[in-house]
């Protein structure tokens, strides 16, 4: 059980495997160096067969000087004759000889002059001086290529002062060269070992990179629901474990949506029903009030009727604004913002409010002239923030008698001001009950990404409502 | 005639007060106390008054299918409720919407403006000031001479228009949007005109307007 316990570790990590790969291009050194002298043997048998003879050279000068002692004390037509026979034997090679007094005695050409490259074979002087001799040597030592030259003194000793034999093999059939075949094969299999090495890491890294992006992709692509989709968890590596918790991450956050939504849900419920169970007695309350008025009163008995009826009615502001509040307040409302022209909006709703304002004998000053006033706002919650506002004028700044809407220039930009005359929003029980109203506007006002300021003195209040600059969509 | 108004309510309390105060106004008023069988109630009714929380189906439900079924029939609900998002699926199909505890006063008054909007009560003329108007008719008459005052199309239908909306202000982009069906463009002066058109033939003086008040700032209003 140990062998697929260590693989499933090995495919677990993507450290284990990329040391895997490192470890075997490692290995591949050494076997490279045993495969290269193997592939060299093989490469021996590639030199063709009639070369054969002329590769080990050891031999052919052991041969070359067996034959000189042979021949100590011939005559220069025996020499002739030896030579002839060993030019039959080893036909590729060119041999002379050179006697005692320095004379060059006999110079046989190779069997086939075209293995012979430029400057390999030069002429060879018909006498032999010792500047001759030197220059020769150091000639075949400085061209190159070089021919190999075996030379050996007639007698096989220098004493013997019967001149000497030469035997020249060229440059091209000598193994030599197919031993830089040999080292061009060894860079090539190293090349294509590094190159295999290089093909496998950047295989290697480019799944890791696009099994990366398959999971940003996933991060930033949200559903309907604001929540991620699930993704399939691949290897079980660490991108793989990282896909896992991802998983979790968005199963989680679905769940705990979910749960938002239903406890969005309860509350809402909850407000409705409390807002049904005290509105309903309120309404009975309200009716037989109106009967009780058709009946036979005092006027104190009717004002006492008017009062309640009054109280009622603020009664049933108040549990609006409550239950607005609390779900306001607890992020429970979904806002949906759009551009509209609230110089319009201002206009409906002061429409809607001018019958009462002229019932209690306000003086009323609208200016909303201009062009139209794009705002980013939820056009019934902004609604919601004017009914606010306009019941407060109503209900606390009675005293002032006045009220003023208008749009005005603020620092070049263009704001919604609100006037009353009233004695200020600080100031005793006119303004109690006035702070519940202005907590929603104020909320209201925030998440449209609106702002307001409240210039309250005794002689009056003054709200401007402006755009702060993220919502403008005027600017745009 | 008799107007006769079907009045969905669950809450006895509030049922029998609101009907009775309904049939002292002279309506004749059909009280269910839930939504079962509204639709056949509703036959011969000229209005719906129908609460949001009923018992089985609720209001929105039961106005729905009144909708269907009498797709003229002006709906009028009633609401216990505070959420606005509730108000706003009741307006889809309601035609008005009053939050408890109203006072029977405003029920009426917004009764009667439904039901002129909806024509249900045009055989009935209307005194303005000088004028007598018979909407179902088309006819604008001149009380004290009895002489007829003729109208174009356009100056018929912002009169009607406002007439709808008796006693309410409407604003100039409410008036062009609903008798030129197009978006009204600020600084556009064809309404302006055709209001002072309307007015020389309506007012008796027309630099002092009695029928078409203009509310500074904001709009137009006929006053009953």
């Amino acid at each position: 059980m140990r062998q697929p316990g260590f693989f499933r570790k090995l495919h677990a990590s993507l450290l284990s495997r990329y040391l895997l790969i490192i470890m075997t291009a490692l290995l591949f050194i050494p076997a490279v160096l045993v495969i290269i002298p193997l592939t060299l043997n093989m490469a021996q048998e590639d030199v063709p067969k009639e070369y054969e003879k002329y590769q080990d050279i050891k031999e052919l000068e052991k041969i070359w000087h067996k034959e000189a002692a042979g021949l100590l004390g011939s005559s220069p037509e025996r020499i002739n004759n030896r030579l002839k026979a060993l030019s039959s034997a080893y036909s590729l090679a060119a041999m002379f000889w050179v006697d005692g007094e320095g004379r060059t005695r006999l110079s046989l050409e190779s069997a086939d002059p075209r293995l012979w490259q430029q400057n390999e074979r030069r002429p060879i002087p018909p006498v032999w001086t010792a500047a001759q001799a030197i220059s020769f040597m150091k000639k075949s030592m400085a061209y190159n290529p070089k021919p190999m030259n075996i030379v050996a003194f007639v007698g096989d000793r220098a004493e013997a002062g019967e001149g000497f034999m030469v035997m020249q093999i060229p440059d091209a059939i000598i193994e030599r060269h197919y031993f830089d075949g040999m080292s061009l094969r060894f860079t090539l299999v190293m090349f294509v070992l590094f190159t295999g090495f290089m093909v496998v890491s950047l295989l290697f890294f480019i799944q890791i990179r696009k099994r990366l992006l398959r999971l940003e992709t996933a991060m930033a692509f949200t559903g309907e629901d604001g929540v991620p989709q699930l993704i399939d968890p691949g290897k079980p590596d660490e991108i793989g474990r990282l896909e896992t918790a991802f998983n979790t991450m968005v199963t989680e956050l679905a769940a705990s949506r979910a749960r938002e939504a239903e406890e969005e849900g309860l509350r809402k419920r909850l407000v409705s029903d409390l807002s049904h169970d005290l509105r309903t007695p309120l309404t009975v309350i309200r009716s037989h009030l109106h009967i009780l008025g058709k009946e036979q009163l005092t006027g104190r008995g009717q004002e006492s009727l008017k009062l309640m009826d009054e109280r009622i009615e603020s009664l049933g502001v108040l549990i609006e604004n409550l239950l607005s509040y609390n779900l306001l307040s607890s992020g429970r409302m979904t806002l949906k913002p759009e551009r509209k022209d609230v110089l319009r909006l201002l206009r409906e709703s002061a429409a809607a409010w001018y019958p009462l304002w002229e019932k209690e004998g306000f003086q009323i000053e609208i200016d909303l002239e201009g062009e139209p006033l794009h705002w980013n706002v939820d056009e019934s919650w902004f609604r919601r923030i004017l009914d606010n506002l306009f019941q407060n004028i109503v209900r606390h700044a009675r005293s002032g008698l006045y009220v003023g809407v208008a749009v005005e220039d603020r620092e070049g930009e263009r704001v919604i001001v609100i006037r009353d005359h009233g004695q200020g929003l600080g100031s005793g029980s006119e303004s109690k009950g006035a702070g519940l109203g202005l907590s929603i506007v104020d909320l209201l006002l925030k998440r449209m990404e609106l702002g307001w300021k409240v210039d309250s003195t005794k002689q009056g209040t003054t709200i401007v409502i402006l755009s702060l600059p993220h919502g403008n969509l005027n600017k745009i | 005639m008799s107007v006769t108004l079907l009045y969905i309510e669950d809450d006895r309390e509030i049922g029998s007060a609101v009907s009775a105060d309904l049939r002292e106004r002279e309506y004749a008023v059909r009280w269910l106390e839930s939504g079962e069988g509204a639709v056949e109630a509703a036959a011969g009714c000229q209005l719906v008054i129908l609460d949001v929380m009923l018992p089985g189906l609720d209001g929105f439900t039961v106005g729905q299918r009144l909708k269907r079924a009498y797709p003229n029939l002006p709906v009028l609900m009633l609401s216990a409720r505070t959420s606005i998002d509730d108000k706003l699926q009741g307006l889809e199909f309601a035609d008005d919407y009053l939050t408890k505890p109203f006072h029977p006063d405003e029920l009426a008054a917004r009764i009667e403006v439904l039901l002129r909007r909806t024509g249900a009560v045009l055989s009935i003329p209307l005194k303005l000031k000088h004028l007598m108007v018979y909407e179902g008719d088309n006819r604008i008459i001149e009380a004290a001479s009895g002489k007829e005052i003729l109208l174009t199309g356009k100056q018929f239908q912002i009169f009607s228009y406002l007439l709808r909306h008796l006693g309410q202000i409407l604003t100039k982009e409410q008036i062009y949007e609903a008798v030129w069906g197009e978006s009204y463009i600020e600084g556009d002066k064809t309404l302006m005109v055709h209001i002072r058109y309307l007015r020389e033939k309506l007012e008796l003086d027309p630099a002092a307007p009695e029928i078409i008040e203009t509310v500074r700032g904001i709009g137009y209003r006929v006053r009953a």
